[in-house]
């Protein structure tokens, strides 16, 4: 690597490491994933380094590749127990639009609530277990949205600066990742 | 009248930012009228809390920096 790159990524590794090694803790709960989450992050920024447009600003840079790390760990983490596979946005949008038919009205109007009992269902380790089965299906675009809202729980107006989102845009994606877990929640919820 | 497809939306638009009059007016009345919408709402409640559990960390880290000198120096090294 030329020397002044490695420089500059040196002094980054220097003044940005314990702070986002600290936030990646707080994230994973593992200081082994902790510790090489933080280390990819650098060498992916070594990688990318020729296309950054703000170098002087490169805090705002590694949180932001540090973050969808993160994410992308517990997606792992779901795929390894789920069967289902990621679906494409255009797939998970035909899914929940599935859910209404020619008249917008629910094609299974059946009102009966299978998760009647709010307090019991989150304290039950198996429809925890089975959202998490579902989540493996979120095209990734949509989990990032659902990550970067409820795992870091970042404010709106960031996420869409960083997804590059109107507003309208983000509510509308986790409106859809919503109905796409309701409906994979209740296929194998029983 | 809303459709259920509309209303969904509205219900889940709710949480994230603030309905116009107009759309809070026309959600309550669907909801009022609509069994399935009215679910819908529960469930959507209960993933937004059950997504907040999932994620919940395990140990809670109060500090802004960690110190970790052999991380540095791990990483560094392979640069």
């Amino acid at each position: 690597m030329e020397d002044i790159k490695k420089q500059v990524i040196k002094d980054w590794v220097l003044e940005y490491s314990d702070r986002l090694y600290a936030w990646a803790l707080s994230k994973t709960s593992s200081i082994e994933t902790a510790e090489d989450l933080v280390q990819e992050t650098f060498l992916a920024a070594v990688v990318s380094f020729d296309n950054f447009k703000n170098k002087e600003n490169p805090g705002t840079l590694l949180y932001s590749i540090l973050n969808h790390k993160i994410i992308d760990q517990y997606r792992k983490k779901s795929s390894s127990t789920s069967s289902l596979s990621v679906l494409t946005e255009n797939q998970a949008i035909a899914s929940t639009d599935g859910l209404f038919n020619a008249d917008e009205r629910w094609m299974n109007r059946s009102n009966k609530s299978l998760w009647e009992d709010e307090t019991q269902l989150l304290d039950n380790n198996e429809f925890i277990q089975i959202m998490e089965f579902c989540m493996a299906e979120l095209p990734d675009k949509w989990r990032i949205a659902i990550g970067s809202k409820y795992l870091l729980e970042r404010k709106t107006d960031e996420i869409c600066q960083e997804l590059n989102y109107t507003t309208t845009n983000y509510w509308q994606v986790i409106h859809r990742a919503k109905l796409l877990l309701k409906k994979c929640i209740e296929k194998y919820w029983n | 009248m809303l459709s259920c497809k509309k209303a969904t939306a509205l219900i889940d638009k709710k949480y994230e930012q603030n309905l116009s009059f107009k759309e809070g007016f026309q959600l309550k009345l669907h909801i009022l009228m609509c069994d399935a919408c009215c679910v819908y709402e529960k469930q959507s409640k209960l993933i937004s809390k059950a997504l907040s559990k999932f994620f919940q960390t395990k140990v809670s880290v109060d500090k802004d920096t960690i110190e970790n000198k052999k991380l540095k120096e791990k990483i560094i090294s392979k640069l």
